[in-house]
């Protein structure tokens, strides 16, 4: 007994002696329950997961439950909402510490997420709002994103402008961004909307381009094009190439990809600026706040990862062509300061 | 549902000159031609020939599956993968160029071939294995569905994307290739007609031409309307409903190969829209001069008149929902001139 003891200390004290030369965070700076990672498990409970953004996503949740060390278990319902409340109860049946929801419906996830609380188990949600106060909203700021495209806007633009608008409604993050187009064509009386256009249909650029394009050619005269959401940026992009107007309309969107990157360096594109939140940090925010409840801590009742704007003279100016690049290049839009107490180790290359 | 389909007799004694049958023959092309003048008045720039091209183009590459899976209803089937057919070689070239570094012409190959082995796997299920077309063809949409995805991990393919295993994709578009979706014939005016409208038009006459006016096209009316005396009368009936699957996938591939020179990456979709808007654009056809059998004449119609009824409404600024609720009216009314209208002046 003394035996283990003795070796157990000198065990403690040569990792506090590598963890002093080294400098990293390991085991023993980190509270409970995270002095002992291993035993800590979290689960991830999707209901989107097709496409960049969401695979973007996840592997900052991935990177973030790495550094900190403790197990992830990912469960994806691919929009099936009653799928993902099953998912819900299997996490608590399988005794995991905390858990992630990322999207569903108010609907199916309120009351899933109350048993998961009820069952002691922490738990925080990304874009989707459970309506519960110990559950903390992980939010990438929609209005912020929008806001900022639109300011670059009239940056560029003046206070006055014919624009085409594309919106499809009822698609929360596209509703709370509507609310802000609506808000500066208040506050902007000059802005005048003359057409107002959108379709989810797959492949979405696609249908986007076809509908932009009988928009454009109805009103050349539009010179400023609002399309808060890449895919739609994406299909107005190619219609006003084909309908040769690139040199007379701007493209402001929101959300960012390689793909998305490639189309804006393109020599004189109309794509001229973009606001984004990196999915990847949104990813790690959601598992910090997470491992902050798992401590104790309290990261508060919404935790917001703030956008960055993105212009084409960026991309160029850096010579930025892909999501790492961007990463590296504009150090913003790497890491958010977001949930990031002393103890928190950070994923490596954050600062 | 694919008996009644075709089950209607290919020649049929030219019916009297009544009001009926006039509304028959020609009620469709005349709507047409009206929602055409109704445009041309009510909205600035419907009227020139611009407008008229991405008419066209907005329904090319529906319009080239449609094309397909009327092959298909011809000898009485269905393909319900052509959508899936159709982003599978999206994604499929854009993995060759991208990733493997490969031409326009690899590209291209390798598309055709996914159409080609697709349309044969679908011909044995449905012809050998004897399961239903619908479901066969079901259950190859979601195969493709889900395999186009696995090479990536579920992410879209675009240049500079990074692979599953960390490294970076450093693959791009050939010039060439993306030509395919971008570049414009003079005709009349500079730089008018894209080629995905030239591979439209030239796809349609091939069909039309095969199917009306060869021994082959008529022998898979005759499979289509009945099966067993096709096959008394000696007719390789199994290699006829092959070989109609086989031009839906060859068909939905070539419309993959547009839609990924049109977007200049692979998009990782479902391609159920596609679909969907390819079997409506082929039964509108059904109504088409009052042929009331799949026809591809008809089929180039019909998606015409999806694309000039979708651009009319998006430049009156009508939202997407009342786009879809009026394709819907349009398909039941189609189907109604059809079914009911046509058959009882037959009888």
């Amino acid at each position: 007994m003394t035996i283990s003891h003795r070796i157990r200390n000198r065990l403690g004290l040569g990792l506090v002696a590598v963890s002093l030369l080294s400098g990293t965070a390991l085991a023993q700076d980190m509270p409970a329950p995270f002095n002992n990672p291993g035993d800590v498990e979290i689960a991830l409970v999707r209901y989107l997961s097709t496409g960049d953004f969401f695979q973007a996503y996840l592997s900052g949740v991935e990177t973030q439950a790495a550094a900190l060390g403790v197990n992830l278990r990912v469960l994806d319902s691919r929009q099936d909402a009653a799928l993902q409340a099953d998912m819900v109860d299997q996490a608590i049946a399988l005794g995991v510490d905390g858990i992630i929801i990322q999207h569903g419906l108010t609907e199916s996830m309120k009351e899933a997420a109350q048993r998961a609380v009820d069952a002691g188990i922490k738990v925080v949600a990304f874009d989707v709002n459970v309506e519960n106060q110990a559950v903390p909203q992980i939010e990438q700021s929609d209005r912020d994103l929008a806001r900022l495209a639109l300011e670059q806007a009239i940056k560029d633009n003046g206070e006055s402008f014919r624009a085409g608008y594309v919106y499809v409604a009822g698609i929360a993050p596209l509703d709370r961004r509507d609310e802000t187009w609506r808000e500066f064509k208040e506050k902007y009386p000059g802005i005048e909307e003359v057409a107002q256009f959108g379709t989810m249909d797959n492949p979405i650029a696609n249908s986007v381009a076809n509908q932009a394009r009988s928009v454009v050619t109805a009103n050349p005269d539009i010179t400023v094009m609002f399309a808060p959401y890449d895919e739609f940026a994406k299909g107005v992009k190619i219609a006003v190439d084909e309908a040769g107007l690139t040199s007379s309309v701007k493209i402001y969107s929101a959300d960012i990809s390689t793909s998305d990157i490639a189309a804006m360096r393109e020599p004189g594109s109309a794509w001229v600026a973009t606001a984004a939140t990196n999915p990847a940090v949104v990813g790690e925010v959601s598992v910090r706040a997470l491992a902050m409840m798992l401590a104790g801590e309290d990261p508060g009742a919404s935790v917001i990862v703030p956008p960055t704007l993105i212009t084409q003279a960026d991309l160029l100016d850096k010579n930025i062509t892909n999501m790492e690049e961007l990463g590296s290049n504009l150090p913003q839009f790497a890491h958010a300061d977001v949930a990031t107490p002393d103890w928190m180790p950070l994923p490596e290359g954050r600062e | 549902m694919t008996e009644t389909l075709a089950t209607t007799p290919t020649a049929r004694p030219r019916a009297p000159l009544n009001l009926r049958n006039v509304l028959i023959r020609y009620g469709f092309v005349t709507l047409l031609l009206g929602l055409i003048i109704f445009f041309s008045a009510m909205t600035r720039g419907f009227a020139s020939p611009q407008s008229a091209v991405f008419v066209l183009q907005s329904v090319s590459i529906t319009g080239i599956l449609a094309l397909g899976v009327t092959a298909t209803l011809v000898v009485g089937g269905f393909d319900l993968s052509i959508g899936s057919v159709a982003t599978t070689a999206m994604m499929a070239s854009s993995y060759v160029m991208v990733v493997m570094g490969g031409d326009a012409v690899t590209a291209t190959l390798a598309c055709l071939a996914i159409g080609v082995v697709v349309g044969l796997i679908n011909g044995v299920l449905i012809v050998y294995m004897r399961v239903p077309d619908l479901l066969a063809t079901l259950g190859m949409m979601f195969l493709l569905v889900g395999l186009q995805r696995i090479p990536t991990e579920g992410r879209s393919i675009a240049t500079g994307m990074s692979m599953p295993d960390g490294s970076v994709a450093n693959g791009t578009f050939s010039p060439e290739f993306l030509a395919l979706g971008r570049h414009r014939f003079d005709f009349f005016l500079p730089s008018l007609l894209p080629v995905s409208v030239v591979v439209l038009i030239a796809l349609a006459v091939v069909i039309w031409f095969f199917l009306e006016h060869t021994r082959f096209g008529r022998m898979m009316y005759a499979v289509g309307s009945n099966e067993r005396a096709a096959q008394l009368a000696g007719a390789p009936v199994n290699a006829y409903k092959i070989g109609a699957y086989v031009i839906s996938g060859v068909f939905a591939s070539i419309g993959g190969i547009l839609l990924a020179a049109r977007l200049g990456r692979g998009d990782i979709a479902s391609g159920n829209n596609l679909l969907l808007d390819a079997v409506a654009a082929a039964l509108i056809g059904f109504a088409v001069l009052g042929a009331s059998k799949p026809n591809a004449f008809g089929t180039a119609i019909g998606a015409l008149f999806v694309g000039v009824l979708l651009q009319g409404l998006t430049m009156m600024n009508a939202p997407y929902y009342t786009q879809d609720f009026v394709k819907g009216a349009v398909l039941v009314v189609a189907l109604v001139f059809t079914f009911a209208l046509s058959k009882r002046g037959k009888r």
